[in-house]
C-alpha cells in the first residue's frame, strides 16, 4: 500500500499530474456522493420541465422534469463503473493472451496475432454496431463487446514485453530450474508485464469513457432508463433549443473526466517508464 | 608540445548527494606518447575525458581544472571551454564507434566533411582522395569500396577503423580513446591498438589512452596513470611502474591480473586467483586519510589521518605515487 | 571416467549463417573444461544447447550418459544435473520475487519441503559468505557481488553435479573477478562437480580449466589437456588468439 501512497505523492509532485489528480478526484467525489443527498434521479415531475439551473435543481431539469444533477451523477457513476470493469477485464485478458502468444511463438503466435489484427482492422464503431447487431443492446452485451475492441492492444503490448522477457537470463533461469510454466507465467511474466499495461490501461480509461459515450450517444450503449453520459447529452441534444443546460453539464462531466483520466495516465507513464517519450 | 590537464575537479549532483567523481587529477603527455589511464570502474577515468572533450552530463559540474593543448590554456570549469579544439585539437575514440558515425551518411561523406572543416580551401576530388587515402592507411580492406558504404553496413572493427582514419584526417594535437578495443575480440583489438600507434607515430600527436585492462597498457602505453576512486594514485613510465610500483594499489592491481603464460598447476588449489579485498569508498563522504587506506596490506596508523601527497619513487623524476611510506622522513 | 557431457556431431544453422559445424566433444566428470571463442564462435549457441535452451539441426547431446529430450518430464530430470550460471548472474534474478520466494520454488520442484529447503540454503549462504537476511530483500536491494553469488547459491540449491558458466568474468573488475573464479573452484572440488567455463579470456580459462577447446566459426579448431593446448598450440589460430591477448608476462614481473 506504501507504493501506491507513493506513487501518488510522486504524480502530484508535478503540475499535469496534480490537474489529473484533481480532476478526477472531483469527477469520483461527483459520482459517489452526489446520489446520497439529491433528490430521485428518476422522479418525474412535468411541472418543472426544463428548469433552469437553481437550488431545487443544482444543474437544472431536463424534458420530462427530472433532476439533471442527479441524473448526470447517475450518469457519471455508471460510466465509470463501465470503463473500469471494460479496462480491468480487457487488460487482463489481452495480457494472458499476449504472454501467452510471446512465450509460446510458432502457429499460436500466428493465430492470436491475425486475431488482433481482424479485431483492429474494424473502425472500433462498426465493430461495435455488427456486435450490437448479432447480439442485441444491453449492459452486458455492451461490456463484452467494447471489451473485445481492447482486448488487443493489450494482448499487443504485453506480447511484445514476453517476447522480449523470454529471452532474459532470469526467465531462462527459472525454465532451467524446471519451475511449472504456469508459475513462471503468474510469478515472472506477470508483474514484468504490469507495469507498462498498467499504464496503457490508464491511458485507455478516457478512451473508453469517451467511447462508451459516443455508442449511448447514438443509442447503442446503455439503455433507458438508466442514463449514462452519452444517454444524457443525446436527450439534452433532442431539446437543445428549448434548455442547453443538460447538454453542457453532461459534456462538461465527460470532457472533466476524460481530461483527468489522461492527465492521470499521462503522469503514471512518465513515473513507471520514464524511458519512453510517448505521445505529449 | 607537451599536453597536460591540472587539478581536475568533477562533481555529480544525484538525488542522494553530491558525488565527487574526480579529486584534484593532473596528468600530462608528452608528445607522440600514449598515456594508459588505468582505473576499475566507478574510477572516474572516462569523466577525464569527458570533461576535457567538454562532453559532461548536465548533472555534472568542473569545480577545477585547466588543460594545455597546443600551447593554450582552457579553463575547464567553463561550459564549452574546449569547444574550439573538438574535431581539430582533439579527437576522440569511443568505445562504442557508432557514437561517432552518423547511421544516415556513407563513410566516405563523413570523412570528407572532417577535411572540409579541416582544410576549406581544398577542392572535392582532393578530399575524396585524402579520405580514401586515410582509410588505406588505417588498413580498411577495399578502401574505394567503403567510401560509400554506411557504418551499419561495417563490423565492429571495421567502424573503429574508420573512426580512427577520421581522427587520422583531423590531425588532431591530443587523441583520446576510450576503452577503444573493450567491446572487440583480442585479434581484432591487437589489430586496432596497432592503428592507433600508427596514427600517433604519423601525425606525432599524444594519445590519452583509457582502459580498465593493464595488459593493454603494459603492451602498448609509454607512461601509465592509476586511477582509484575519482584520485590519481600513481603515474610513471610503464617500465618503471610495473617494475617497481610506488603505490600498494598498483601492486594490487598487477596482481590480480592473470598473466597469458601462467601455467597452471596440477594441484588445483594452488590456481589462486589474487582479489583486493574491500570496497569502493562512497564518492559523496571522503574517509580522511589516505583514499585506499582500507583496502590497504600495508596501512599503518598516518594512513587514516593523512591524505597523502605525491612523492617521487627511487628518486625518479618521472615516477610518483601518493602513499606515505614513500614519505622521506 | 564416464562423460558427463558427450557432443557428437552438433550442427545447426540460423538462416543462413552456421552456427554450430559438427561440433563434437566429451567433459570428463569431476573436471573443470574451458570453452574459448571470439564472438561468432559458437561458443554460447553450444550452451544454450546443452541446455536444452536451443535445438539442434543434427548430432546428439549427451548429458550423463542420457539423450537429451526437449520434453518436460526430461527438462525436470535433467535440472537436477545440470545448472547454468549465467553471463550476468545478477540479471538471472527474476527482478519482483523476493529471494525468498526464488529459493522456495527450487525446493517446489524438488517437492521438499519448506524447511528442509531453508536448511540446506542456510548452509549454502554460510558457505558463500552470504548473510542470512538476504533472502528477505528484493534482488535489486543487494549489490552487484551479492546477487552474483545468490544466482549460484540458487543454482546449487538443485544439488547439480555440472555447472555451466557462460563469461563469468565479463564486466567484472580485475580486483574481484578473482573472487568469483575462486569461489567457483572451490565449489568445483568440494561438491565434486563438473565445471564448463566458457569465456573468451584465455588467462583465466588456461588457470581454471583442465581441458579445453579452442572454437571458431562453429567449429572446434583444436582441443585437449590445457597445458599442452595453450603451451605448444597445434593450429595458427590458436596461436593468434594467444599472441594476441594483451597480457602482462608473467616472466616480466619479479614477484
Amino acid at each position: 500500500m506504501s507504493g501506491f501512497f507513493a506513487t501518488l505523492k510522486r504524480i502530484g509532485s508535478e503540475r499535469d499530474g496534480r490537474l489529473g489528480l484533481a480532476f478526477t478526484f472531483a469527477i469520483l467525489v461527483f459520482a459517489l456522493i452526489r446520489p446520497l443527498v439529491s433528490p430521485d434521479p428518476n422522479a418525474i415531475d412535468i411541472k418543472a420541465r426544463f428548469a433552469a439551473p437553481g437550488l431545487a435543481h443544482l444543474l437544472g431539469t431536463d424534458n420530462l422534469g427530472r433532476d439533471l444533477a442527479a441524473r448526470t451523477s447517475v450518469g457519471t457513476r455508471y460510466a465509470l463503473t463501465l470503463a473500469v470493469m471494460i479496462v480491468v477485464i480487457s487488460s487482463i485478458i489481452g495480457s494472458l493472451i499476449g504472454i501467452v502468444a510471446g512465450i509460446a511463438g510458432g502457429w499460436v503466435d500466428r493465430a492470436v496475432t491475425a486475431v488482433f489484427d481482424i479485431v483492429n482492422a474494424f473502425p472500433p464503431l462498426i465493430l461495435a454496431f455488427a456486435l450490437i447487431a448479432l447480439y442485441g443492446k444491453g449492459s452486458a452485451t455492451f461490456v463484452l463487446l467494447v471489451t473485445v475492441v481492447f482486448i488487443p492492444q493489450f494482448g499487443r503490448m504485453a506480447r511484445a514485453r514476453a517476447q522480449t522477457l523470454r529471452n532474459l537470463s532470469f526467465i531462462e533461469a527459472e525454465r532451467m530450474l524446471a519451475v511449472h510454466p504456469v508459475t513462471i507465467v503468474v510469478r515472472h511474466y506477470l508483474p514484468n508485464v504490469a507495469g507498462p499495461i498498467i499504464v496503457l490501461a490508464s491511458m485507455n480509461l478516457p478512451v473508453v469513457i469517451a467511447f462508451e459515450a459516443s455508442l449511448s450517444f447514438l443509442g447503442f450503449g446503455v439503455q433507458p432508463p438508466k442514463s449514462s453520459l452519452g444517454t444524457l447529452i443525446k436527450d439534452g441534444f433532442v431539446s437543445i433549443n428549448q434548455s442547453w443546460w443538460p447538454t453542457v453539464a453532461a459534456a462538461l462531466v465527460l470532457a472533466i473526466a476524460t481530461l483527468g483520466a489522461t492527465l492521470l495516465g499521462e503522469a503514471l507513464r512518465r513515473i513507471i517508464d520514464p524511458k519512453s517519450t510517448g505521445a505529449r | 608540445m607537451a599536453i597536460s590537464l591540472r587539478n581536475l575537479s568533477v562533481d555529480y549532483s544525484l538525488q542522494q548527494g553530491t558525488a565527487h567523481a574526480l579529486r584534484g587529477v593532473s596528468l600530462e603527455i608528452q608528445e607522440g606518447e600514449m598515456l594508459g589511464l588505468v582505473g576499475e570502474s566507478g574510477s572516474g577515468k572516462s569523466t577525464v575525458a569527458l570533461a576535457l572533450m567538454g562532453l559532461l552530463a548536465n548533472n555534472a559540474q568542473v569545480t577545477s581544472g585547466t588543460a594545455t593543448i597546443e600551447g593554450k590554456n582552457f579553463d575547464l570549469t567553463k561550459r564549452n571551454a574546449t569547444a574550439a579544439l573538438r574535431g581539430r585539437g582533439m579527437a576522440m575514440i569511443f568505445q562504442d564507434p557508432m557514437l561517432s558515425l552518423n547511421p544516415v551518411f556513407t563513410i566516405g561523406a563523413q570523412l570528407c566533411e572532417v577535411l572540409r572543416r579541416r582544410a576549406p580551401g581544398s577542392d572535392r576530388k582532393t578530399r575524396v582522395e585524402m579520405a580514401q587515402d586515410a582509410l588505406a592507411k588505417v588498413k580498411l580492406s577495399n578502401p574505394a569500396r567503403r567510401m560509400n558504404q554506411y557504418p551499419h553496413e561495417l563490423s565492429g572493427g571495421m567502424r573503429q577503423r574508420v573512426v580512427i582514419a577520421m581522427a587520422l584526417l583531423s590531425e588532431p594535437a591530443l587523441l583520446i580513446a576510450d576503452e577503444p578495443t573493450t567491446a572487440l575480440d583480442v585479434t581484432v583489438e591487437a589489430q586496432i591498438m596497432r592503428e592507433i600507434i600508427g596514427l600517433r607515430d604519423r601525425i606525432g600527436c599524444a594519445v590519452l589512452l583509457i582502459t580498465h585492462s593493464l595488459g593493454l597498457v603494459t603492451e602498448y602505453c609509454d607512461a601509465i596513470s592509476v586511477l582509484y576512486a575519482g584520485e590519481k594514485l600513481e603515474s610513471g613510465t610503464v617500465e618503471e611502474v610495473q617494475r617497481q610500483p610506488g603505490h600498494p594499489y598498483t601492486r594490487m592491481l598487477f596482481d590480480c591480473e592473470v598473466p597469458i603464460d601462467r601455467q597452471r598447476h596440477a594441484d588445483a588449489s594452488e590456481n589462486r586467483f589474487t582479489v583486493i579485498a574491500g570496497e569502493l569508498p562512497d564518492p559523496r563522504l571522503r574517509p580522511p586519510g589516505c583514499i585506499f587506506n582500507s583496502r590497504c596490506d600495508v596501512s599503518f596508523e598516518d594512513c587514516t589521518t593523512i591524505n597523502p601527497s605525491d612523492y617521487p619513487v627511487r628518486n625518479d623524476a618521472g615516477h610518483s605515487a601518493r602513499c606515505l611510506r614513500l614519505r622521506t622522513p | 571416467m564416464t562423460d558427463a557431457i558427450s557432443i557428437s556431431n552438433a550442427q545447426l544453422r540460423f538462416g543462413e549463417t552456421v552456427a554450430l559445424d559438427g561440433v563434437s566433444l566429451s567433459i570428463r566428470r569431476g573436471t573443470c573444461f574451458g570453452i574459448v571463442g571470439e564472438s561468432g564462435s559458437g561458443k554460447t549457441t553450444l550452451m544454450r544447447a546443452i541446455l536444452g535452451l536451443q535445438r539442434l539441426d543434427h548430432g546428439e547431446i549427451r548429458i550423463l550418459c542420457n539423450p537429451l529430450v526437449h520434453s518436460r518430464a526430461a527438462l525436470k530430470q535433467r535440472a537436477g544435473f545440470i545448472q547454468p550460471i549465467f553471463q550476468d548472474p545478477a540479471a538471472s534474478l527474476s527482478p519482483r520475487s523476493r529471494i525468498r520466494t526464488l529459493m522456495n520454488e527450487v525446493g517446489t520442484v524438488l517437492r521438499e519441503p519448506h524447511a528442509a529447503t531453508r536448511e540446506r540454503l542456510g548452509v549454502i549462504l554460510n558457505r558463500l559468505g552470504l548473510p542470512p537476511g538476504v533472502i528477505d530483500k528484493y534482488p535489486h536491494e543487494i549489490s552487484g557481488g551479492q546477487a552474483r553469488r545468490v544466482a549460484i547459491a540458487r543454482a546449487l540449491l538443485m544439488k547439480p553435479s555440472i555447472l555451466i558458466a557462460d563469461e563469468p568474468t565479463a564486466g567484472l573488475d580485475v580486483s574481484v573477478q578473482g573472487d568469483l573464479l575462486n569461489l567457483l573452484q572451490d565449489i568445483r572440488r568440494s561438491d565434486n562437480i563438473t565445471l564448463v567455463v566458457i569465456s573468451h579470456n584465455l588467462a583465466i580459462v588456461r588457470l581454471i580449466a583442465e581441458n579445453a577447446v579452442v572454437m571458431r566459426a562453429g567449429k572446434v579448431v583444436e582441443g585437449g589437456e590445457i597445458g599442452s593446448l595453450f603451451g605448444s598450440p597445434q593450429e595458427v589460430y590458436t596461436r593468434d588468439l594467444l599472441a594476441a591477448w594483451p597480457s602482462i608476462r608473467a616472466a616480466n614481473t619479479k614477484r
